[in-house]
This record gives C-alpha cells, structure tokens and sequence, in this order.
C-alpha cells in the first residue's frame, strides 16, 4: 500500500435536501495524477471544495498525510499544504503577476507588519528569498517577463497558468485542479498539460484533477474516480474506466452501454 | 450625412450650451467671477460689487467661443461642420437673446424676485446683458452668433490634418530634445533627479508656513489633518476593502482623549499633551477591535451601513446628556492645553503646520512601507477576492481587523492633534460629515496614492477654504465636480499604481508580449 495523500472517509455533503456529495470514498496515492470525472453536477467542485475547506461535509472524514482535517478553515488548509485553482479563474486582478505569486507564499513567510515598517533584518532577507523565487516559479510555469503586468491584463490561458503558479508559491503536497483547461485553444491545451506533467514529474506534488477533456484526462492520469449524482460509480485505471459500464450510461444514459459496444463492434468491422 | 439629423443635433446642443450659460447666470456666476479675478489677480473689473461692462462682455464672447468649438463633430467635412456651428450658434445666442428680453422685461418692471432667486439682483441682470437695456439684448446675439462661428472655423482650421502633422512633428522634435538633454546629463543626476524634487517641496514646506500669513496656515493644517485621516482610511478601504463610514468615531476619540485628559473643564486631568495624545491613539485602537469584531462577517454595504451606525452612536453618546458631566456635552471641550516640545509651547499657527508636517511625513513612511509588504499586500488580496485570499493562506479576521486597527490608529492621532490646534471639540466636529469627507477624497484624489489622497484633500478641503467667495454654492460646485471627475477620472485624480518589482527589461518583454494588449507599466516606486 502506497503512503496515502488523501483519504476520504464516507464523506458526505448535503444542501438543503440535495446531497451533492453521496459517502465518497476516495484513496489518493503519494505523487500521482489522480483524475475526478463526472457530468455536471456529479459533485466533483463540492468534494475538492470539502477538501480545501470551503464547506465542511456533513458525515465521514477526510485525512491528509493521515491528519484530520474537515472543519479547518482555508488558510489553516492552506498552510498544511493544500492548495488549489478554480473553476472560474480568481486571480487577484488588480496586482501584477508577481505579486499574485507573492500572495500565494503568505503561508511560507513570517514577518509581520511591525517587521514591515522597521526594515528589520529578517524582512530584508524574507523579502529578496521570497522575490526571486517568485521570479523562479514564474519561469516555471513560462511566465518569465510578465511579473509587472496586472493579473486582468494577461490573456486567458496565461491567467491559467499564473493561477498554478499562485498555487504553487507555498510549496504544496498536494494542489488541487479545478478544470484547468476549460475554455483554452488545443495549443494551451497541450502546454497545460505538459505543465502537469512537470509539476509532478520535477517538483513532485500529488496532483488532484478536475477535467471534462477525456482525452487528456486518459493520457494524464495514473488513476481515475467517476462521480455521477454524488456517489462514486467507478474507479481505476483509465483503461477501466473508458470500458466501464456504468460510466458510460452515466455519460450517455441509460441504454448507453449497449449503444457504446454496438459502436465499438461496428467499428471494429469495418476495420476489418 | 443627413441635414435634419444634423440640424437637430445641432439645434439640441445649442439648447444645451444656452442652458448653461443661464444656469451660470442664475447662480450668479458672473458676479463671483468677477469678484474672484479681482481678489486673486488683483485686477479690478469691478464697479462696486458688479463686474465691469468689459468684463462681462469677455466672459459672454468667451463663452461663445467655446460653444462654437464644440459645435461641430470632428468626422464630418467643412460644409457641414460650418452649418452645424451656424445652427449651435444661432439656438444658443437666440435662446440666450430671449432669456434676456426676460431679464431687460423684469429691470425695467423693476420687479424684485430676488425672494425667490437670490442672484437675480437688478444691478446683477443688468450687468448680463451688458448694461445696454435692449440694444444690450442684440449685441449679445451677435456676440454669440459670430463669435460662435469664429470658435467653429478655428476650430476646424486646427483639428484638421495638416494641423494635426505638424503638431505631431512638434511633439516629436520637443521629445527628441528632451532625450538628448537628459541624455546628455550625468548618471548621477538622472538617478537621483527624483530626490532633487523631494528635497526642493521639503524646503518649500518648511519656508511656506512662516511666510505666508495665519489664514493660510489655517488652511495648510486643516489639509494637513485631511491628509493624515485620508491615509490612515487608505489603509482600511483602499487596501483592505472595508468600506468604513464611521471614520469619524476614531477621530472623535482621539480628539476626546486629549481633551478630556487636557483641559480645565470637566475633569481637569491636565496629563500634558504628548501622553494624552498616545491615550488617544490607544483608544482609537481599542475602538477598532471592540467595533471590528463583530462586523468582521459582514461585507460591502452591510459593512457600510453598520459602520455608519458605530459613527452615529459615537457622536449622539458624546452629545447627550447621559454623559454630560463626563463629555461636556453638547456644548462640547474648550481651552484645551496645546503641546509643548522642548521648553516650547505652540502659539502660532505655523507650529501646528510643522507639527502636522511632521506627522504626515510619519504617516506617509508608515504606510508605504505597509503597503509594499506581505502584510499589504495580503490587504490588497482580500479586497480583490476573500474567498481566495483565505485559500491561499491568509487569515481574514486577523489582517481585517488589523486594517482596522492601524488605520483607527491613524485617526485617533489626528483628532488628537485637531482637538489640540482648535483649543476646542464638541459632538459636530465629529458627525458624519466628516466621514464622508474623508471618503470623498479618496474617492476624488485617488486610492492606494499618496499624491493622490495629497490632491484629494486639498481639492475637497482646501479649496473650499480658499474659495469663501463662492460659499453658497459650494456644495454645488462639488456635486458637479464629484459627477465630472467619475465621469473622467473615474480612478481619481492621481489613481495608484503598482510596484515594478520583476523589473525586466524594455526590450525582452515587448518580444514575449507582442499579443497583450495595453499594457499598464508604471513606475512609482524605484
């Protein structure tokens, strides 16, 4: 057994007479691309927002690095090494890039405002550390020369990117993404993904993934869970996933199997 | 090109310019003009208290000036522009005749509505059209009629092509010149040329308060005093967000902590100045938590409405008669002790401006380096966006009320140093108004800027001081002013801007960013 990430426990999120999210159980190993599909309103945004403490769920645990960790607020969150993106993107607009990446470091420094007004020593030093390695994840994410610019000034894929970069300022376990390549042209599309592939692959963070784009979703992923109506109907390999059943008439309705291997078989006929 | 479209549009904005001009005359504009040229410059263009013929006759064909510039639309050609000047012109000078042959019916009826309207004194109607009685009413359809049209060729002849290149051509020449100046100078004066300017308005600053005169010390310190609350509500609204109507209550703190603790009556404490301004300070502070508190779930105009509240509760606590005997009531402090340094007790007028200065000078560090930090900066986040703010990391409640804190700190200073120049402070100097002043020229000024909020006070407390003349329509003249600077500047006068902290250079960063558009690059600070 791997060291786990995250487990969820039972979790259960209810709204008013909604349960948006059914008694998921979920096993996220260390240092991998874990994938959460699903159609819309499957539940997906509200269990990453579980996790990262926007809402606390109902019943059921949910552990990380084997701490328990609903009912903290955000930025406690935050600072244990959680950190996420958005469905719809929230950067903070009206500061430059470089300052949104040194907002994402909050977590990671210590000085304070008496620091601020005195000059002490320790705010010199923190300042320059923390300002290069801001520069430093700025190139990471390919946004070297940008810095200065306001974050609402930047195109649309940029702004995508600048918000993992957000995200990555505080060094996290354990990032959260939230549907990063809506809305993005196929050659940002490609370039996310290498960009995923990289913070994985270099700066070894588990990688939690929220994603429509299936086929990106089956070449990124070392394993996949499927949400339909807030419980989980599937999990696994992407192989598995793709020749799932219940997937399947989850995506396709009911029905939808049957249709799907009709397909498959047709298909395979004229290949023939 | 469709000639009735134009002749109304043209018509209407005829209607509009003559409206204006009525609208000066009702409010007595001429007059104050008049009176403010003669005051500031030194000319006379008065007799007795009316302008001159010659001075009313330039304001007229000014105006008329300007109404014809405006007339025409840039993109039309000749012809039309000259008839579109034609129509504007005769609209505005016939509706403007009109007006007057009202004006010369009611001289000469000599009916008094002066109950009704206060500018429309005999001698002020008179003097409108030009104290000519009716041949007054033609010559000033002819003036707005040709000088009207002389404001439309001129305007032509210097908004087309040829005029435009070669002011261009200018432009360029005045900054190839300037590039060869500057580059021209040494290294050392083109680093530093920043602190040359700092070190110049230092000097200006401590020569200006001994030179000139107690009135305009007035004036400088009650600026001052704006400046201090306007940076320390930046701290609170501009860079946390909190939108904060009850500003005033700090300020009245403060005030009352060294007038309570400093003066006669009612305690007679006499603790000195220096101590009891800290008091207030403190209390200021201990107000904020005590007010942050519970408000800190509250956002935008519920925040609004609850601190307005607190600023409420604070004035009528301080004006009742459940604490008569401890606040003085209604009829408010007097005879508060002024500070004393080093031996010295502050008399004059200009004490108190360098003692403001000085403030503002500690004010002003305190808050750049503030804001520049990770503490500012965690500020500014949660005004753009809590919710992400707090994910990534930061604590709302505690940088939220510390916002408070530091920026109550600032007003409980002061109200202290306010109480203590005035000798005095009641109820009323601590009412909403004040709040709403603070705000406005944050507003006006511009938030996050220096400069700006400098500006902003001035614009909302300075002038006002400097422009007694124009007392009753004060207030007026703001809303019109308030309306046109949105409408224009609708970041304010002198809006902030960023620091440039990756600091690349020029050249790399055109070539990655060809496809951005308008890029905003400021540099404030180096």
């Amino acid at each position: 057994m791997p060291e786990l990430v995250i487990e969820t426990k039972g979790v259960s999120k209810i709204f008013g007479g909604l349960t948006a999210v059914n008694s998921v159980d979920l096993q996220i190993p260390k240092g991998h691309i874990y994938s959460i599909i699903g159609p819309n309103g499957a539940g997906k945004t509200t269990l990453f927002n579980c996790i990262s403490g926007f809402y606390t769920p109902e019943h059921g645990e949910i552990l990380f690095l084997g701490r328990k960790i609903q009912g903290s607020s955000t930025d406690l969150i935050a600072g244990m090494g959680i950190s996420r993106t958005y469905q719809n993107i929230r950067l903070f607009g009206n500061l430059t890039a470089i300052e949104n990446i040194l907002v994402g470091q909050h977590t990671k420094l210590v000085t304070n405002w008496l620091d601020a007004i005195i000059h002490t020593r320790r705010y010199r030093v923190e300042n320059s550390t923390s300002l290069s390695e801001a520069k430093d994840i700025l190139k990471f994410v390919g946004l070297e020369g940008l810095g200065d610019y306001l974050a609402l000034n930047l195109p649309y894929g940029m702004q995508r990117r600048l918000e993992i970069g957000r995200a990555l300022a505080n060094g996290p376990t354990l990032l959260l993404l939230d549907e990063p390549t809506a809305g993005m042209n196929p050659q940002e599309t490609v370039d996310m993904v290498r960009l995923i592939r990289k913070l994985r692959d270099e700066l070894g963070i588990s990688i939690i993934l929220i994603e429509h784009d299936m086929k990106l979703v089956m070449d990124i992923s070392d394993h996949i869970s499927v949400l339909d109506y807030g419980t989980k109907i599937a999990e696994g390999m992407p192989k598995e996933i793709q020749s799932n059943d219940r997937v399947i008439e989850a995506y396709l309705g009911p029905g939808g199997a049957a249709l799907a291997a009709k397909y498959q078989s047709r298909k395979r006929n004229n290949h023939a | 090109m469709k000639p009735p479209n134009l002749f109304r549009k043209s018509a209407e904005k005829g209607l509009v310019y003559s409206l204006v001009m009525i609208f000066m005359m009702m409010i007595g504009f001429h007059v104050v003009a008049a009176n403010l040229m003669s005051k500031v410059f030194g000319v006379t263009v008065l007799r007795g208290s009316i302008p001159e013929v010659r001075f009313m006759a330039f304001v007229h064909i000014l105006f008329a000036f300007l109404f014809g510039w405006g007339a025409s639309d840039r993109q039309r050609d000749k012809k039309s522009r000259i008839r579109q000047g034609l129509i504007t012109s005769l609209t505005a000078g016939g509706i403007i005749a009109l007006f007057s042959v009202l004006l010369n019916y009611l001289v000469e009826a000599q009916i008094d509505i002066r109950q009704y309207l206060t500018a429309f004194s005999a001698d002020s109607m008179r003097y409108f059209i030009l104290n000519q009685g009716q041949s007054g009413i033609f010559v000033l359809f002819a003036i707005y009629l040709f000088t009207g049209l002389l404001g439309t060729i001129l305007a032509i002849i210097f908004q087309s092509e040829k005029a435009q290149t070669s002011r261009q051509s200018l432009k360029a020449k005045i900054g190839e010149a300037a590039q060869t100046f500057s580059d021209k100078m040494p290294t050392l004066v083109k680093k530093h040329w920043k602190y040359g300017i700092y070190a110049i308005l230092v000097v200006v600053l401590l020569i200006m308060p001994m030179r000139w005169g107690s009135y305009y010390n007035f004036v400088a310190s009650v600026v001052g005093v704006y400046v201090i609350a306007g940076i320390g509500l930046n701290i609170m609204v501009g860079l946390s967000g909190q939108l904060m109507l009850g500003y005033a209550a700090f300020f009245a703190m403060g005030a009352y902590s060294v007038a309570l603790l400093n003066a006669p009556t009612p305690h007679g404490i006499m603790l000195g100045f220096w101590p009891s301004l800290l008091v207030g300070v403190v209390a200021a502070m201990i107000g904020a938590v005590l007010l942050g508190l519970p408000i800190m779930r509250l956002r935008g105009d519920y925040l609004a409405i609850v601190t307005l509240g607190f600023g409420e509760i604070i004035r009528i606590l301080l004006k009742s008669d459940l604490l008569i005997d401890f606040t003085g009531g209604p009829r408010g402090i007097h005879a508060i002790q002024g500070p004393t340094l080093f031996g010295r007790s502050f008399t004059s007028d200009s004490d108190y401006v360098y003692l403001i200065l000085v403030f503002i000078a500690i004010s002003i560090f305190i808050y750049q380096r503030l804001a520049n930090s990770r503490t500012g900066r965690a500020w500014l986040a949660i005004k753009e966006d809590p919710i992400a703010a707090q994910a990534t990391g930061i604590n709302l409640r505690g940088y939220k009320l510390l916002a408070l804190i530091i920026g109550a700190a600032f007003a409980g200073l002061v109200g202290g140093i306010a109480a203590a120049r005035n000798a005095f402070t009641g109820p009323n100097d601590h009412s909403l108004m004040v709040s709403i002043n603070v705000l406005s020229l944050l507003i006006v000024g511009g938030m996050n800027s220096i400069p700006g909020i400098v500006l902003g006070a001035f614009a909302l407390r300075g002038l006002p001081e400097i422009l007694r003349e124009v007392e009753t329509y004060r207030q007026l003249a703001f809303g019109i002013l308030l309306i046109v600077m949105m409408l224009v500047r609708p970041k304010g006068l002198w809006p902030g801007s960023r620091p440039v902290l990756e600091k690349v250079d020029e050249e790399v960063v055109e070539e990655i960013s060809t496809e951005i558009k308008k890029p905003k690059r400021k540099r404030t600070h180096a």
